[in-house]
């Protein structure tokens, strides 16, 4: 990384020293996932780049148009991931599958995801086959199913696309429908272990000008960078309110834990729970955060103040850092943060795709009403 | 004839009276007198928002899923100012209740189908006569069950919930229920209802407090008040009989305890070791201790007191101190107080000055004997207490004598003084025929009573010593030979006796004694 500490902006490499911020502001767009498997990643990536060097961060407009690209993202659940950590060499296997597919040698690396550890992924393969990672992906945050992204809204097809496990094996799909691969790939999950490195959206910088959406890596950068630094909660707040447009809907006390709370459906693997936290000083409302993989809702007093495809995360007052899901306890002081995602997800498609009603929720979303 | 009004809106409080809501969960009910003016079945949020207000909101299908939904229904019923909301008793859950809570929109739990509810409820609300016709036979259902007052206002208390207070009331005292009922409040208007005893005679009245901004509220209270009744009446004979059975219980159990304590073969003072039966402590009598009875009997003898005046007494004298005896006993009742402390007069003291009141009013005197210990301390205690009340007579209506106070001049108060004027009329006709004959007998009481002493006789009486000299001499030659000892004691009894059966006459001038004991007494010899 060529800028010094407290630089907020572009970001032109990602080298060792990044791991970390990378992860925090990982965190912060997919706060869903547990820290059960960080050190183990962030050791791992961070020796990729001191052998191999910082990976060069590129725009897409920076490069040649008819450039291949693919994706890559991480399929399945985190904490299969930590039940059976990778071989290492996965993610740069299922790229050169790809390639021998099509034919083709890609000049570019891009994140299907750029949160959780999708956000890592793509930077350890790009360290290992030498290429340059682009710096947009095609979600700007995480969603439940690999078709909901931009690249999907713009046309590009992922498929042909290949799963490859930690044990070596892989999958390969091809398919007419987006959707069709999304429930073809779902099958085959679990066999290969729980998790798998995916490699889809095979397409050139050109097309990805765009179809993606563009400075979602170093964004995640200047995130974590924030959010390593520790402050006093309010200041935080403020912080990334600057960078990332966040705002805090309230502060308060968790006091209430709900399983199963709504009818499910089986599209998307995650139970529906929700969450009941008691507004601390005068205004004393009652929030109530519905949950699935990622925080899907919130309501105050039962009027709804925010929802998905808005990014939602909550914030361990205490400690001063992102709460992820599986950590919350009861008596827990949390700040509900809202950010507001890529403005392609308020669309009228990016909202039938992805938001409120593809939870079961029919209500009109605070940002269209 | 009363007013009625059939298209009056039905209120909250009254819906979950009756089926089907009467076996709803309330989770938390804002304002009982809300009306509700129609039932809004909600399968989704778009009909919430169309609801008027003043609704009863049923949740089913996608609304009433729970969680958020619930959460979002709550909020579009406030915004929509609806009566209440209505969804499956497993979906409301302690989140959903604190949100009713804080958003004050009443929630009820409900079993079973929400369409077959609302279809119920919106018979109700469409005819709401005939539904608070329902309630009100519901309502005396749970009124004929009911055996004692307590009971009956129990029932009244929860059927018409904490807004509207009941209480039944005889003269100013609140018997049984609410005292909130009777209590000076702005906006509330009050409902009386009057319940006769036997004879038509007015026994108490049962007042509630209605809100006053409830249009027709009054009017069914007032419906229920009257339903209930036939059942107070009923629960108070109860109280009548079973008090007249335990007045019959005490003294047949006092006839028993005397017999003990005066057994054959040894005199009744000496029979301090006696043994207290068990059946004292069943009846809450205790006599171990050291006893001082009291004797309650009215101002004027007329023979055995009504059963009426008995209950009208221990009424009075019970209260609070339930446990202490009352037994019915010639023209008078006996009652006792124990204790392990010979010194310790404060209850019985307390309980018999605030006795006073309702013995003025009842035309009682009140005697009290001295502390003495067991069965038979208190059969002596008990003719002590019977002889200063006999004393307590000259007082009026409302004296009480203690023991202590009074001693041996209490034994004037058995004398006939009546008899003994007449005795006066024949023995002493001169003196009798003289006209200033009380001013001659108040002076040789006078004389009698000062041992002899002319000068302290003058000073008692407020004349010179020559007058008294002068009316000594005068009496000796109507025949009052005092200075004889074999006449002296019988002249100063009749004298007494003439002097007292004066002042007993209405008019004589002379003012009623009050508390302390006489401040004369012949003196012997």
């Amino acid at each position: 990384m060529t800028a010094g500490p407290g630089y907020i902006g572009m970001v032109s490499s990602i080298g060792a020293e990044d791991v970390l911020t990378l992860y925090e502001g990982a965190k912060f767009y997919s706060p869903a996932v547990g820290d059960a498997n960080k050190a183990s990643l962030t050791s791992w990536l961070t020796g990729l780049l001191d052998r191999n060097g910082p990976v060069t961060l590129r725009r897409a407009d920076a490069l040649p148009p008819h450039t291949p690209c693919v994706s890559l993202c991480v399929l399945g659940s985190g904490a299969a991931l930590a039940d059976l950590p990778p071989a290492g060499d996965e993610f740069a296997l299922a790229v050169q599958r790809i390639e021998r597919l099509q034919q083709v040698t890609f000049g570019a690396i891009y994140p299907l995801a750029a949160a959780t550890v999708s956000a890592l992924a793509p930077v350890a393969a790009a360290s290992q086959l030498g290429l340059p990672l682009l710096d947009a992906d095609g979600m700007g945050r995480t969603f439940a199913l690999i078709h909901h992204t931009a690249m999907h809204l713009a046309g590009v097809s992922p498929t042909p696309l290949v799963a490859y496990g930690a044990t070596g094996e892989s999958v390969l799909i091809d398919a007419q429908s987006a959707p069709r691969g999304t429930r073809l790939l779902g099958a085959n999950v679990d066999p290969l272990g729980g998790w798998a490195a995916l490699a889809a959206y095979s397409t050139t910088a050109g097309v990805l000008r765009r179809a993606a959406l563009p400075g979602t890596v170093s964004r995640l950068v200047n995130v974590g960078r924030l959010l390593l630094e520790r402050t006093d909660p309010d200041l935080l707040v403020a912080r990334l309110a600057a960078i990332t447009g966040c705002r805090r809907v309230g502060r308060g006390r968790i006091v209430e834990f709900e399983q199963l709370s709504r009818p499910t459906d089986k599209t998307i693997p995650a139970h529906p729970s929700s969450l009941v936290i008691e507004e601390s000083g005068e205004r004393g409302r009652q929030f109530r955060i519905e949950l699935r993989s990622e925080i899907v809702a919130v309501f105050a007093d039962g009027l709804l103040v925010a929802g998905v495809p808005d990014v939602l995360c909550l914030l361990d007052v205490s400690r001063g850092e992102i709460a992820t899901l599986d950590s919350l306890e009861v008596g827990d002081l949390v700040d509900v943060l809202v950010t507001p995602a890529d403005g392609l997800w308020y669309s009228a498609e990016g909202l039938a795709m992805v938001g409120l009603a593809s939870h079961g929720i029919n209500l009109d979303h605070p940002r269209r009403r | 004839m009363r007013q009625r009004h059939p298209t009056l809106p039905i209120t909250l409080a009254e819906l979950i009276r009756i089926e089907p809501l009467a076996r709803a969960r309330v989770a938390h009910l804002a304002d009982p007198a809300r009306r509700v003016e129609q039932v809004v079945l909600a399968e989704n949020f778009d009909r919430l928002r169309r609801s008027t207000p003043h609704s009863l909101i049923v949740l089913h299908a996608e609304a009433a899923t729970g969680g958020w939904s619930l959460a979002t229904a709550l909020n579009l019923a406030w915004e929509r100012n609806a009566s209440a909301v209505l969804v499956s008793r497993q979906v409301a859950g302690p989140s959903s209740q604190a949100l009713a809570q804080r958003l004050n929109i009443s929630l009820l739990g409900i079993d079973g189908d929400p369409v077959d509810v609302a279809l119920q409820l919106a018979g109700q609300i469409s005819a709401p006569d005939a539904a608070r016709a329902l309630r009100q036979a519901q309502c005396a259902e749970r009124l004929a069950e009911q055996t004692g007052v307590r009971g009956v206002l129990g029932v009244l208390n929860s059927e018409l919930g904490a807004s509207v207070p009941v209480a039944l009331v005889a003269g100013d005292v609140v018997v049984a229920g609410r005292a909130s009922a009777t209590a000076e409040r702005p906006e509330v208007e009050r409902v009386c209802v009057e319940v006769h005893g036997p004879g038509e005679r007015p026994w108490a009245r049962l007042v509630a407090a209605v809100p006053a901004q409830t249009p027709g509220a009054a009017q069914q209270v007032r419906a229920l008040l009257l339903l209930a009744r036939p059942s107070l009446l009923a629960a108070w004979a109860q109280t009548l009989l079973d008090s007249g059975t335990h007045a019959a219980h005490e003294q047949a159990a006092f006839g028993l305890l005397r017999q003990l304590a005066v057994a054959p073969g040894r005199p009744a003072a000496e029979a301090a070791d006696v043994e207290a039966p068990a059946w004292n402590s069943e009846l809450g009598w205790q006599v171990e201790g050291i006893n001082r009875a009291v004797w309650l009997a009215p101002w004027r003898s007329a023979g055995e007191p009504p059963p009426e005046l008995t209950h009208l007494v221990r009424a009075a004298w019970q209260r609070g101190h339930p446990n202490w005896p009352l037994i019915a006993e010639g023209d008078g009742w006996i009652s006792w107080q124990s204790s392990a402390d010979t010194e310790d007069a404060g209850p019985l003291r307390r309980a018999v000055t605030a006795f006073r009141g309702a013995a003025a009013v009842h035309g009682l005197v009140v005697g009290v004997g001295r502390p003495h210990p067991g069965v038979s301390g208190l059969m002596r205690s008990i003719a002590e207490a019977r002889l200063v009340a006999h004393v307590a007579r000259d007082g009026g209506p409302g004296t009480v004598r203690w023991f202590d106070q009074v001693g041996a001049p209490a034994a004037l108060a058995w004398l006939p003084v009546t008899e003994l004027a007449e005795v006066a009329e024949l023995c002493l006709d001169d003196l009798m025929n003289a006209r200033d004959r009380d001013a001659l007998v108040d002076t040789v009481l006078a004389v009698l009573d000062c041992g002899g002493s002319l000068s302290q006789a003058s000073q008692r009486l407020g004349v010179h010593r020559n007058t008294v000299l002068a009316r000594v001499a005068r009496s000796r030659q109507l025949g009052l030979a005092f200075d004889d000892p074999a006449q002296r004691l019988a002249l100063h009894v009749l004298c007494y006796a003439l002097a007292a059966v004066r002042s007993a006459r209405p008019g004589a001038g002379k003012p009623a004694q009050e508390q302390e004991p006489p401040a004369s007494g012949p003196t012997p010899g």
